[in-house]
């Protein structure tokens, strides 16, 4: 068996391969950066409709926490198939890539509105009774009084989050989206060796997620407040 | 545009799905029994053991944590036959989602272990406790408590998790909803029930564990 992968190893590393393994790596990378990113601001609009108090906007409060809780308990899978059969029957032609870029913004947009509700419930109440009392407005109050404090709490957590699901979009090559798991079966099935094609895909996540996740570690005790440090 | 919703074909097929349900609840708990035990040994050894048996563990939780679980699962599905080593979809499922459960648990784990006050193993110590009494009767309570949310919530994580399995040909929630979905073609109406039996059980499990951790390990959980 070695011998084989040894064998293949030259004609599997060749230019054209390479080259398709490196945009493959990019895709990865692009759609759970750009899911995350929209994700992170959506999510944040919807963490501060949750938190408002007038009797008018109790319906979209609903909403949110309906949306949250329910894209929180559905797996990656079955949203992405969600998205796309939805596409489908709206007759709307997208790329395979749009679809899941939609998907993981669904899915960001849901769990990164935990994290920044957490991160705004971290700032005290005192902060903002006395920001009430100097009459700011509720965007005010968030602007100049609660982001300031909050971001540090938000930020870690919310990096995690994206490096985690740079191994969950995986799951978009099932729809045909040219990632990296999806450049993985397309070699396999040309005839490399399959523990050469998926070994090196392993190897190329990780070369990926590792160091990301090793600065989230660095960032999270950076930004951790002075006591806890 | 002309598409109408339409259950009528869903409904019939929806105890066929819950079926499915079962297996995947079966998956996500086997896994996560297998996990846990994994998990405690290399938090052990991440903690107590010397610099070579760290150094594997470290090398184990930070290959499995940063490479995609269903690669993993390829791997050992599609490339691990070449060497003669051949498992059932359901067998390699399985096997992918404990070891990965296993690297994720060793590091929740681990925190539990250095949660524990340096005072009170050594008061354990003074008490005449061997090692494995001490990690039984002081640090596994003391750690409970503090590791029962995560770990909670890591379970459910993995439930979502046992989706995966559907591309290996296991016939659970999410495989059942393809088979129907390939039977009847009302892809939305069916993939819409499917996730909300993802959402009634995980729901289930959430209040389940919550009132478990409250009621027997004073764990802070809410209920929502």
């Amino acid at each position: 068996m070695f011998e084989q992968i040894v064998d293949a190893a030259p004609r599997f590393f060749g230019y054209y391969n390479v080259l398709f393994l490196l945009q493959a790596l990019a895709a990865t990378f692009l759609l759970s950066l750009v899911g995350c990113v929209l994700g992170f601001g959506f999510g944040f609009l919807l963490a501060v409709t949750r938190r408002t108090t007038g009797r008018r906007l109790l319906p979209l409060r609903v909403l949110t926490i309906v949306f949250s809780e329910a894209f929180r308990r559905v797996p990656f899978l079955v949203t992405l198939m969600l998205v796309f059969f939805a596409f489908q029957a709206l007759r709307l032609e997208t790329s395979m890539f749009t679809v899941a870029l939609v998907s993981v913004c669904l899915i960001a947009t849901a769990f990164i509105a935990e994290i920044v509700r957490s991160g705004l419930a971290s700032v005290h109440q005192n902060q903002w009774d006395a920001a009430a009392a100097m009459n700011f407005t509720y965007l005010e109050t968030l602007r100049y009084i609660v982001v300031p404090q909050a971001w540090k709490v938000m930020l870690p957590p919310a990096f995690s989050f994206f490096v985690l699901f740079i191994k969950d979009t995986a799951l978009a090559s099932q729809i045909g989206v040219v990632e990296l798991t999806f450049a993985g079966k397309v070699l396999a099935n040309k005839g490399f060796p399959a523990a050469l094609t998926f070994g090196t895909i392993l190897v190329l996540y990780f070369a990926l997620s590792w160091p990301l996740a090793r600065f989230g570690q660095w960032m999270e005790v950076k930004l951790a407040p002075a006591r806890t440090r | 545009m002309n598409f109408a919703v339409d259950f009528s074909d869903i409904w019939p097929r929806v105890p066929y799905l819950l079926g499915g349900a079962w297996l995947s609840l079966q998956i996500a708990f086997l896994a996560f029994c297998g996990g846990m035990i994994i998990g405690l040994f290399g938090a052990m050894a991440k903690t107590y053991g010397g610099p070579w048996l760290r150094r594997i563990v470290d090398i184990y939780v930070s290959f499995f944590t940063n490479t995609p679980q269903l690669v993993q699962i390829y791997f050992i599905f599609f490339a691990l036959p070449d060497w003669g080593v051949r498992f059932s979809p359901y067998v390699a499922v399985l096997l992918g989602m404990t070891l990965n459960a296993g690297a994720y648990l060793t590091q929740v784990q681990r925190t539990g272990f250095t949660s524990v006050r340096r005072a009170e193993i050594e008061a354990a110590e003074t008490l005449g406790f061997t090692r494995m009494q001490s990690v039984r009767y002081v640090i596994l309570p003391h750690i409970m408590k503090t590791l029962f949310p995560p770990l909670s919530n890591l379970y459910i994580l993995m439930t979502l998790g046992t989706s995966m399995a559907a591309v290996f040909g296991v016939e659970e929630l999410t495989g059942r909803a393809f088979n129907i979905n390939s039977e009847t073609f009302r892809s939305v109406e069916v993939f819409l029930v499917a996730a909300g039996i993802y959402i009634v059980i995980t729901f289930m499990a959430t209040l389940l564990l919550a009132g478990v951790g409250r009621r027997f390990f004073r764990a802070k959980m809410s209920y929502f």
